[in-house]
């Protein structure tokens, strides 16, 4: 068994290739003049500008973190490149054909469908390569609908209004460390706009890629749904080998208007680091939506890459009758660290939410789920249910449960359970019995185990996000 | 470092006793601590500056007298004001049963005493460390390999208005010995108190233990009971607790040898201003433990309880049974209840469950008693009992739980639901 679990750890990285394109890289380092460059690069209005400094002062002021149950060296803040672009964006490309074969070739290396099986599975596709978006394809039917999907920094020139109304405004600039670097560097990232309404016509994606050296990366989600829309938005991403461990500090805002849903699905795939912990991605992000009134925020993850994990996707659920939901499957091998979970906070009356929440651990890694759920004394009727299991396989992984239940209202109904276990023996033999080799067998109980969170996934990343799972079990068999 | 702090760690350097040099690592601790904020994750919901700003006027005469506990038959030992009252020692004990007080010229000649004093309790408490720079006087108990001691001890812990006490109790459950051990603390004037008791459980020693933290009003308590569990020791841990201005209990079970058992029930209701914050931790360092939690509480009107309870499985402590469950009644919309279950687990082979649930009275229930001609009032003591009677119920002591019931209705009739 230790032999199968030792060749998984050391199982090569599919996705670890790095492509020769060209980039325009700053010089490592951060001060207000490389934000100022930042959004001189990006012709931003003045106003943006402020916005981006008055975030960057409240970081100085602020402190990383420790709070996690997770351990990673100091990071070096000024060793860091703020902005890094593909060169051949220099005249951007009117159509696909225009785009650096290169680039083409890497999405197709990682097997992502940009033409005609994007097209066929009906995915517009906003491909973010490092910091600037590259193409995005299914514009006008979208335009049709009258949906905005475009880049963030496009939306910040095309529609200010809406930008400057709703930028922030769920997660404030100085919301939390990570954030506020964020807010004061972000390169792009995509902005999605749904009128009232309206049903958007196909499910959203972006593929976040990390590729240059030595570069963060700062991504800035806002998607506002109008009241009675509905959109399902789709992030999936994978990154390059490399040695050195890179910052990615993302931000998602969603804002669920009157009646409105989002479904908000991740798979993550980043690069995890070697079997001794070296290189792999720190993923330092801050998701959260706000519900108003009968409206729903779904937040669904698969979690299976990246060195260290710091990420709480959650719901402010304001408005009455609103819903926040919260699907999570996180495995973590070799040396991996994530601390993931989620916060729902009740306002309104009547508020619901639900959380599932899965965690794998195996080989050396450490998996925490940490979460909130507050009742607030408006919460008249609000109800929560909160189910967190672990499945530890081998006995050098961690699996820990922080949950925080916070309740100031009688009528709320607050539920929360947590159970830790392994793959049985029992489960085990009966497979084997039945002619299953032990790493089906595995594959298998692991699948049931983390059904309940697949079923919420869209299809085309349910069958993705299986087999990932399937993929990282190899041989983990204990 | 605050007032407060500087002040008990100059004080504790001036204490030298012959626990004095195993106080020396608490008064370097302490005196590199920081006073805890709302940032401090071990006192993230408690006012805890309600302490630092309490000014104590002078020492009213105590009206509070240790009343015996009908039927139990217990030996009580009184300990006011952080003193111990000697006269309220035994003559005689029965035959391998030692009670020294902590301040005696025999106690320092006790080895194990000495190398029990703040090993048991972890360190990371900050009062825990003023405890054991402070604490001069206090109670040992030691149990004689084997001994099976009929009788309960009582440890009536008084602290009068006006006062700031410190006491220590230190406890030897020698192989295979029996006892039973009751704190018992009351208080109800405006008052610090400080209340750290630390056992240390033989191999096959089983302990049955009660803190009754029933401090009330303005008295302000700090405190912890902890325990080391030797192999296939069993401990029954009982708490019930009323709230106060500020009252703090740490419960602190620790596996150290293998095929051990604990079980602890916790009752907490609140009622007024009241606050209570219970942290309970269990440490399965080795293999083969068992441990279970239940955890009740009722919050009525304007109250507050904490609850944090960790279960740490470590690396090697396989075969580990762990569980937990904390349910809380919230009666009222000003009453708040914060709860945290954590799991921290380093094995795999182990079968850990931990549960939270936060909800109000039962309605259909309520409806259900009131058309069968129940009074609203009658039907919510009733209700209030049913969901705590079971950790009442399952006390190996039933003269206690007896004892205990018409204080609980007592509180219930007063608490109001709305």
């Amino acid at each position: 068994m230790t032999e199968q679990i030792d060749r998984a750890l050391q199982r090569e990285y599919s996705a670890g290739f790095v492509s020769n394109i060209e980039s325009e890289t700053f010089a490592p380092g951060l001060d207000e003049d490389v934000i100022r460059r930042i959004s001189a690069m990006k012709n931003e209005p003045e106003w943006m500008l402020e916005w981006r400094l008055k975030a960057y002062r409240g970081w100085l002021e602020m402190e990383e973190p420790t709070w996690a149950h997770v351990h990673y060296p100091k990071i070096n803040y000024q060793d860091i490149s703020y902005y890094s672009a593909p060169k051949s964006m220099k005249d951007k490309p009117k159509s696909l054909d225009e785009v650096d074969p290169e680039l083409l070739a890497t999405y197709e290396k990682l097997g992502i469908p940009l033409l005609e099986q994007q097209m066929l599975a009906g995915v517009a596709v906003d491909a973010v390569f490092d910091s600037v978006s590259v193409v995005t394809t299914f514009r006008e039917k979208l335009a049709e609908a009258g949906v905005i999907f475009c880049p963030i920094s496009e939306a910040i020139e095309k529609y200010p209004e809406l930008v400057k109304q709703y930028l922030g405004s769920v997660v404030p600039q100085r919301d939390n460390y990570f954030a506020a670097l964020n807010c004061a560097v972000f390169t792009d990232g995509s902005f999605v706009y749904i009128p009232k309404g309206t049903r958007c016509p196909m499910e959203l994606s972006t593929y976040f890629r990390i590729n240059e050296q030595n570069t963060g990366q700062f991504e800035r989600t806002l998607i506002i749904a109008e009241e009675g829309s509905y959109v399902s938005y789709l992030e999936g991403c994978t990154a390059p080998q490399r040695d050195e461990n890179q910052l990615h500090a993302a931000v998602v805002e969603l804002v669920a208007l009157d009646g409105a849903e989002i479904k908000y699905s991740t798979v993550q795939n980043w690069y995890p680091g070697d079997e001794n912990g070296k290189g792999g991605i720190y993923n330092f992000v801050t998701k959260r939506g706000i519900c108003h009134n009968d409206a729903k925020i779904s937040w669904t993850q698969v979690e299976t890459g990246s060195a260290v994990t710091w990420k709480y996707p959650s719901c402010i659920l304001k408005g009455d009758n609103s819903i926040g939901e919260f699907y999570s499957v996180a495995l973590t091998r070799g040396m991996q660290q994530a601390d993931t979970g989620t916060k729902m906070i009740h306002l309104g009356k009547n508020t619901r939410s639900t959380i599932i929440s899965k965690g794998i651990s195996a080989g050396r890694s450490n998996n925490s789920y940490r979460g909130l759920v507050r009742m607030n004394s408006s919460a008249t009727g609000a109800r929560n249910y909160t189910q967190c299991d672990s499945l530890l396989i081998g006995d050098q992984c961690g699996a820990h449960t922080f949950p925080y239940v916070e309740s100031r209202n009688p009528s709320a109904i607050v539920e929360h359970e947590a159970t830790t276990s392994k793959v049985s023996d029992e489960q085990m033999f009966l497979c084997q019995q039945r002619g299953l080799d032990p790493e089906k067998a595995v594959s298998m109980i692991v699948n049931g185990f983390c059904k309940e969170v697949f079923k919420e996934l869209p299809m085309e990343f349910a069958v993705e996000a299986g087999k990932l799972l399937e993929i990282s079990l190899e041989g983990s068999v204990g | 470092m605050t007032n407060w702090l500087s002040s008990a760690a100059q004080r504790g350097e001036a204490i030298h006793d012959w626990l004095a040099p195993r106080r020396q690592a608490s008064l370097r601790l302490l005196q590199e601590s920081q006073w805890p904020t709302r940032k401090t994750e071990a006192w993230k919901y408690v006012p805890i500056n309600v302490w630092e700003r309490a000014e104590l006027s002078t020492a009213v005469a105590s009206n509070i007298e240790a009343e015996p506990i009908e039927g139990l038959n217990s030996f009580d030992i009184v300990i006011r004001d952080g003193q111990l009252q000697a006269d309220t020692l035994a003559a005689a004990w029965p035959e391998g049963l030692q009670v020294l007080p902590l301040a005696s010229a025999e106690a320092a000649r006790l080895d194990w005493a000495q190398a029990t004093f703040a090993q048991v309790k972890p360190e990371r408490h900050l009062f825990g460390l003023v405890n054991d720079v402070l604490a001069t006087d206090g109670l040992i108990i030691d149990v004689a390999d084997g001994a099976r001691i009929e009788r309960p001890l009582r440890i009536v812990n008084i602290v009068n208005g006006g006062s700031e006490a410190h006491a220590r109790v230190l406890v030897r459950v020698g192989s295979g010995a029996k006892v039973s051990i009751v704190e018992h603390y009351v208080g109800n004037q405006l008052s610090q108190s400080t209340g750290f008791a630390e056992y240390s459980i033989g191999t096959d020693a089983e302990l049955e233990h009660y803190r009754f933290a029933l401090q009330s009003g303005e008295a302000m308590h700090i405190g912890g009971s902890h325990f080391d569990l030797a192999e296939r020791a069993t401990l029954t841990s009982n708490l019930v607790a009323f709230g106060s201005r500020l009252s703090r209990v740490d419960m602190d079970i620790n596996h150290k040898g293998e095929g051990a058992k604990a079980l602890l029930n916790a009752i907490y209701l609140l009622d007024g201003k009241e606050l209570f914050d219970l942290h309970s931790n269990i440490e399965h360092a080795v293999a083969n433990g068992t441990s279970e939690e239940n955890v009740r509480g009722i919050v009525a009107d304007n109250s507050r309880a904490v609850f944090n309870g960790r279960i740490h499985i470590h690396r090697h402590a396989q075969k580990t049974l762990a569980e937990l469950n904390n349910r809380n009644l919230l009666l009222s919309d000003r009453a708040e209840i914060n709860t945290k279950p954590e799991l921290e687990i380093y094995a795999d082979d182990v079968r850990c469950a931990h549960g939270a649930t936060v909800a109000e009275i039962d309605k259909k229930a309520m409806y259900y008693l009131q058309s069968r001609g129940i009074e609203r009032e009658q039907a919510q003591i009733m209700l209030n009992f049913g969901f705590i009677n079971e950790l009442v119920d399952d006390m190996p002591n039933a003269v206690l739980a007896e004892w205990l019931r018409p204080q609980l209705r007592q509180r219930f009739a007063a608490m109001e639901v709305k």
